[in-house]
């Protein structure tokens, strides 16, 4: 599969900072890529990186598979569209002549304004001045300006961001519907683990500017697999029989959790902490949720 | 580069700018009258030399005003909305530069085009002393346009590059009142200030007799170095303006 985005020690210094530090990011074509990390992560900057609004300090960027440079960034940008931090937009203006505006600098049909209005459900809205819109729909029209083009790559930096639940319901079905609809490969970015969670194939998490985790969603799920806890009347000689017996163990208060597996495992298990006069006390089933998982990686409460 | 200008006069719509070229033609207006009410017909025979070397004089302090407030017009909608980031993923980032300049130097030649009119129309209303003098008119018109670009592109850069427009609005008053006074100040100092150039390619010179309290006007020939300097200033200002625009980061 071929990938449209691909950086490579991506990295960008503030000061004697580094906000961003050696990100790979490699999002595959068709892909909605969920770029997860908390607030000041590096997400706004690294996607900023990526369409040129800011120059990095080290790394290289390959966009549909070309290098990218001061020269050709432009023309790799006719097949992007953006909406980077919050939507950009001329309040004086109504919503159908912002659109006009940003249709005949890219030169594209003027068709495209009365379709792209029609996919964010603008139309009726489109004659009110944009100060007078709210902020959902000024994040519609944002991804309408996105949109304009029929990019090929799609850049959204928190798109669901201030809006209320239904319109994030909203957005999030128009953003999973494009990639089959348009053949469109999305990037967008979050720091809600759930929003990820229900909108990505594939996900990046970002933490102080580092990449901390880059796979599918289904992988990061697998991590969220079952556990066993068990409790012993004595955890360490328990340790050290599992151990002997080749299974991997954590400690976790009383508790040593160890992996899923077969009832007919467990038995002998059971059995022969049972020989050892080892008491076994307890055997619970846990589950790790994605939000510890988020938290471990980026140290960072989920905020939900 | 055309579509980007005329994007420029579409974000101008409804914002009023040439109400403020109208309003400080309209104040222009008004001096002249008042300037020439109280001449006698003795004076009114060298109106023409009259009127282009009060004009000027104004001017360092009127047109600063007019680019300082159609380069902060033109730019805030695009601070407000937050546009550059979107603007410079379509077209170069040069390319916005110049199409806000080339729309703002409209407004700036349609208030140096207004105040010839008003020249232009007084002299031949009130019959002032010999034929209208199109060279010297002419002239009037290029030096205030080339000065007045000049102040404008200064005004753009700062405008562009600063969110809060208190800040340009600020330093373009301060400039015109330092070419106002700057007339006071001796050649050399003159011809550093920016803003004191309508002063320095002024083509009529004034004597003052402080005994019989009569003022003689007299045709002067044109700086050439000054209008050199202006033209360097132009080019370097755009030049510093552009890259700093470019360079800045979004
Ligand atoms: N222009 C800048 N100058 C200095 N620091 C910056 C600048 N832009 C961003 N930062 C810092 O870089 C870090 C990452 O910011 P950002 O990429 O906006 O994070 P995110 O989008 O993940 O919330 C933050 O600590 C922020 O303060
Ligand atoms: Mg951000």
């Amino acid at each position: 599969m071929n990938n449209i985005i691909e950086t490579e020690g991506l990295s960008k210094q503030y000061g004697n900072v580094y906000r961003v530090k050696d990100v790979d990011l490699s999002v595959p074509e068709g892909a909605i890529y969920g770029f997860l990390g908390p607030n000041g992560a590096g997400k706004s900057t690294t996607l900023k990186m990526i369409l040129g609004l800011t120059k990095p300090t080290a790394g290289a960027i390959t966009v549909f598979g070309k290098r990218v440079n001061s020269k050709n960034r432009l023309e790799n940008l006719k097949h992007v569209g953006s909406l980077i931090e919050s939507p950009s937009y001329y309040g004086h203006l109504t919503g159908a002549e912002n659109l006009r505006i940003f249709q005949t600098l890219r030169g594209v049909p003027k068709q495209n304004i009365v379709d792209v209005l029609k996919i964010v459900r603008l139309e009726n809205q489109q004659h009110k001045k944009v100060s007078q819109y709210s902020l959902g729909m000024k994040q519609r029209l944002g991804l309408a300006s996105a949109l304009l083009g029929y990019p090929k790559l799609l850049i959204l930096d928190e798109p669901t961001n201030g809006l209320d639940p239904a319109g994030i319901s909203e957005m999030r079905e128009l953003i999973q519907s494009l990639p089959q609809k348009f053949g469109m490969t999305v990037v967008v970015s979050s720091h809600l683990l759930s929003e990820v969670d229900q909108l990505a194939t594939r996900v990046g998490i970002i933490r102080e500017g580092e990449l901390v985790y880059q796979d599918s969603l289904t992988k990061l799920h697998q991590y969220s697999k079952q556990h066993l806890a068990v409790r012993t009347l004595n955890n360490e000689v328990t340790k050290a029989f599992l151990s002997q017996n080749g299974v991997t163990w954590e400690a976790e208060d009383d508790y040593l959790i160890i992996p899923q597996m077969r009832d007919t495992r467990m038995a002998e298990i059971s059995k022969a902490l049972g020989q050892n006069n080892i008491g076994l006390v307890r055997i619970e089933e846990r589950k790790k949720s994605l939000e510890d998982i988020f938290l471990e990686l980026t140290g960072t409460a989920v905020s939900l | 580069m055309s579509a980007a200008i005329w994007m420029e006069v579409l974000k101008a719509k409804g914002r009023k700018i040439w109400l403020v070229v109208a309003i400080m033609m309209a104040v222009q207006l008004l001096w002249a009258g008042w300037a020439i009410s109280n001449k006698d017909a003795n004076d009114l025979a060298q109106g023409w030399l009259f009127f282009l070397y009060q004009f000027p004089m104004l001017n360092c302090i009127i047109m600063p005003v007019i680019a300082a407030v159609v380069a902060s017009r033109l730019s805030d909608v695009e601070h407000k909305g937050q546009t550059f980031k979107l603007l410079e993923t379509i077209i170069p980032t040069k390319r916005i530069f110049a199409a806000k300049f080339i729309w703002g130097s409209i407004y700036m030649l349609g208030a140096a085009l207004g105040q010839l009119a008003i020249m232009i129309g007084m002299g031949v209303v009130l019959h002032f002393g010999g034929p209208v003098p199109w060279g010297a008119l002419v002239g009037y018109l290029l030096f205030t346009l080339m000065v007045s670009l000049t102040i404008y592109v200064f005004q753009q850069g700062i405008s562009m590059l600063v969110a809060n427009q208190m800040v340009p609005m600020t330093l373009g008053l301060i400039g015109g009142f330092i070419g106002l006074f700057s007339m006071f100040f001796p050649q050399g100092f003159q011809k550093l200030v920016l803003w004191s150039y309508y002063g320095v390619l002024m083509q009529v010179g004034m004597n003052w007799d402080p005994i019989t309290r009569a003022t003689d006007f007299y045709w002067k020939a044109i700086d050439w170095p000054g209008l050199g300097l202006i033209l360097v200033f132009f080019g370097l200002i755009y030049g510093v303006g552009q890259i700093l625009f470019v360079r800045r980061e979004v």
